[in-house]
């Protein structure tokens, strides 16, 4: 009796859950909750959905990187018959598989930041980061003289995100400045390995002149590393990745000089409207560029009014 | 007589060295500087302000392993340190950025928060009898999802300066710049002066974050070793209920063990808040299985009851020589993992030839040392050959696939080769291909010789390594024959073992 009690409570629990998802509602996969950067992306998307009246179901894995989870999340959301999903991919490969069987059964995929190879999605949505980074490196360039020695503080090497940053940077970089010497501070997105390492590379070499990033939580790293080595803002040109707010903050204060924005707020906005607008059947494009902006000292102020830093 | 005299001395300076824990971890970090310093030509890898810098990047994960190990030598294990360390980080940061509480009252609250931490821990195991592994297991996500939740996983604004003492602050700098601006005189003037010539060379890296590593170290190896707690600790991870029928309370002593580990935890957290640029939530992940890696590095068995924390200290070291080392040696990013990942097989390897006390173990190991250079020095002519055999194949089945009118996404095609990056690959194919079969052989003929323990054989294996050495020199690779003089060195170095060890014997039995 017991367990038959048990039995039915599980199936009218089932029940509340499936209609609780009957109205419109898209499944928004991400990929951290705790960095600054992707608060913003959800931040955008979960104003798009609440303009939009749908519900949207934001989860995210246990930590950064987590294929086996992201699969899960990716399973369940499918099974509870979502209308569409937009995904930030941790592995652009690995989740090709259940992107693929989604979009045969007729859901509509929309990729976030980071694209999926090997199988086709609905819309992709994301700033071209190869584009952006040779705009970082060719910009970076112009603040040093050919022959200074840099670093380069890279991102995860074995995701696109973390290489279309580095080879975006270094082949800009390297055409402007044939002659310097690129020092490399491997990462898989961590402030903290970015600090050690940028600290034992600049306490060992005094010629280097800046530190390019591929994303902002390196950018603060490095920005205390200098601190650690009793460097003053400026001693070291930073060059940073994504328009966080603390790096602009680190740029009035005249630590960073250079940071190419993503458009983060966009990002997580658009990516939620193109999936609700794909999931009623409207026509959409299949690749949205949410652009960048290139923040330097002359036009820290007008980022600042665009994306709403006070 | 004296030459005699001389090599009894070393053999038992040898053997004293070997029945240390930590022998294992030492060694590995002498090897692994001293190929460092080779590979980073002009960058000074041994310079004193980069082995501060090491010790300086060491403290804060250091602290926390440092607790670690009074708790598997309890015969437990913390999974949480990563997560308590987050958590104590982020609260601390976070009231004293927003409570407008003084610094150091914040700091003392996340010690005793620490302690808290490891109170509840450490009586759910000692005293509910609950798995240690699971408790902080489930200690893992919920320090870590409560640090999240309490501070919003936002990042607070810099940190006041008292927190600095715990970090980057420097107790010479007063001095520096009481010096330049000429506020010193007499003995004072001389001290100033002497920092300040000697700042980039020696006192730049000379911060609170190393002191406070040294120090912590220091105290606890007295405790451990001086104290009841210590030797207390040792009995229960060596055998609990034999402890606890002499009159033991392991309970208590349990519960001891993991209020100190998570304290450590709290003031690594502290260590880190004074290098780090702010403080945040999601600091400290994965630290568990460094903390633990480094305690196992240092000797300290898994199951208790046996190791040093000066152990856990060299532990600590080498996981960070390695990142610095690997850093400043520029090795690509892949290599680095792979790299790491032997260096750790390396120390735990040592360590577990050194508690068999067994020669012919001994004679293995230094064997397979000879075979593992012999490959080291024919991957060099045979990584060429391997790869150059790999990519035409590539290119070959590439070729057939696209016949066969296979679709691939562009960069998959990067696979593909032009005429000239064919016929080069042709050519550093009968280039390399001799060479490379004849250091493999040299490989084969190394594990013969380890397999069979011969002394004649031992002694030819040395000569041929020699002979291949200067082969490579001949054939303009000069880079990798140290290498196989090294080996030669270890394979003529076989023999010897076994008269050591009885040496060593008797040389003990005649001491009493």
């Amino acid at each position: 009796m017991m367990k038959m009690n048990k039995l039915i409570g599980v199936i009218a629990a089932g029940a509340l859950l499936s209609s609780s998802v009957y109205a419109d509602s898209i499944g928004y996969i991400t990929k951290s909750a705790t960095n600054s950067g992707w608060m913003m992306i959800n931040q955008g998307a979960a104003d798009a959905a609440a303009e939009a009246g749908v519900d949207l179901i934001t989860v995210g894995p246990t930590f950064q990187g987590d294929l086996s989870s992201q699969l899960e999340v990716f399973e369940n959301l499918l099974a509870q018959g979502v209308n569409a999903i937009a995904i930030a991919p941790v592995d652009s490969s690995g989740i090709a598989p259940a992107v693929q069987d989604a979009m045969d059964s007729g859901v509509a995929v929309v990729a976030i930041d980071t694209g999926v190879t090997g199988a086709k999605v609905t819309s992709f949505v994301a700033t071209d980061n190869y584009a952006v980074a040779k705009v970082q490196g060719a910009y970076a360039a112009t603040l040093v003289n050919d022959g200074d020695a840099i670093i380069y503080v890279t991102g995860n090497q074995a995701q696109s995100t973390g290489q279309e940053r580095r080879n975006g940077f270094t082949e800009a970089f390297k055409t402007a400045r044939p002659n310097s010497e690129i020092l490399e501070v491997p990462t898989e997105w961590n402030s903290a390995q970015a600090q050690e390492g940028v600290e034992a590379i600049l306490n060992a070499r005094d010629d280097v002149k800046m530190v390019a990033n591929a994303w902002d939580g390196g950018t603060m790293g490095s920005k205390a590393a200098m601190e650690n080595l009793g460097l003053s803002a400026g001693d070291v040109l930073l060059v940073g990745f994504d328009g966080a707010t603390d790096a602009v903050e680190a740029m009035e204060a005249g630590w960073v000089h250079a940071d190419t924005a993503q458009m983060l707020y966009q990002m997580g906005y658009q990516g939620i409207k193109t999936a609700v607008a794909a999931s009623q059947g409207k026509e959409v494009s299949a690749r949205i560029d949410t652009g960048f902006f290139l923040v330097t000292p002359s036009t820290a102020q007008a980022y600042k009014d665009l994306v709403g830093i006070k | 007589m004296t030459a005699l005299r001389l090599q009894d001395k070393a053999i038992t300076h040898l053997v004293s060295f070997f029945r240390k824990e930590w022998s294992g971890a030492l060694l590995a970090i002498l090897i692994l500087s001293v190929a460092i310093e080779m590979v980073t030509s002009g960058k000074p890898f041994f310079h004193p302000t980069n082995l501060m810098t090491i010790l300086n990047n060491s403290a804060a994960i250091g602290v926390v392993a440092g607790g670690m190990t009074l708790v598997i030598l309890a015969a437990g294990i913390d999974l949480s340190v990563g997560a308590v360390m987050g958590m104590v980080a982020a609260v601390t940061g976070y009231i004293a950025s927003y409570w407008g509480i003084p610094a150091w009252m914040a700091i003392l609250c996340g010690l005793v928060l620490g302690g808290l931490i490891g109170a509840l821990h450490g009586t759910l195991i000692a005293y509910l009898g609950m798995p240690a592994f699971i408790v902080t297991l489930a200690g893992l996500s919920v320090w870590r999802g409560s640090a999240h939740l309490s501070t919003g996983a936002q990042a607070t604004p810099k940190l006041p300066s008292t927190f600095d003492l715990f970090g980057r602050y420097n107790p010479f700098s007063g001095i520096r710049e009481q010096f330049q601006s000429g506020e010193l005189t007499g003995v004072m003037e001389t001290f100033g002066a002497f920092v300040d010539a000697n700042w980039m060379g020696f006192f730049r890296t000379f911060q609170m974050s190393m002191i406070i590593f040294v120090v912590f170290f220091i105290l606890l190896a007295v405790v451990v070793s001086n104290m009841r707690l210590g030797r207390y600790i040792y009995a229960i991870g060596s055998n609990e209920q034999g402890s606890r029928q002499a009159g033991i309370n392991t309970r208590l002593y349990t519960l001891y063990a993991y209020v100190l580990c998570s304290m450590g935890a709290a003031l690594g957290a502290m260590l880190f808040l004074g290098r780090a640029p702010y403080a945040k939530s999601d600091y400290g992940q994965m630290w568990e299985l460094n903390a633990i890696a480094a305690v196992v590095i240092g000797g300290t068995s898994l199951f208790g009851g046996r190791g040093t924390i000066i152990g856990t200290f060299m532990g600590v070291v080498l996981i960070k020589l390695i990142n610095n080392g690997l850093t400043l040696a520029q090795l690509e990013t892949f290599w680095q993992m792979v790299v790491t990942g032997l260096i750790i097989l390396v120390a735990v390897g040592i360590d577990i030839v050194r508690q068999s006390k067994s020669a012919i173990k001994v004679q293995q190991m230094l064997g397979v040392v000879a075979i593992v250079l012999a490959l080291f020095a024919a991957l060099t002519p045979l990584s060429a050959l391997i790869s150059s055999v790999i990519s035409l194949h590539e290119h070959n089945s590439m070729m057939a696939m696209q016949n066969a009118g296979a679709k691939m996404v562009s960069y998959q095609y990067s696979r593909l080769l032009d005429e000239s990056g064919v016929l080069n690959l042709h050519t550093i194919i009968a280039d390399t291909w001799m060479l490379s079969l004849a250091l493999l052989a040299l490989v084969a003929g190394a594990v013969f010789a380890v397999i069979k323990l011969n002394k004649t054989l031992s002694y030819a294996m040395g000569v041929v390594f020699v002979l291949s050495a200067l082969a490579l020199i001949a054939a303009d690779m000069a880079a990798a024959a140290p290498l196989l003089i090294l080996g030669a060195c270890a394979m003529t170095g076989l023999p010897a073992v076994p008269y050591m060890f009885d040496r060593a014997r008797e040389l003990d039995s005649a001491n009493g």
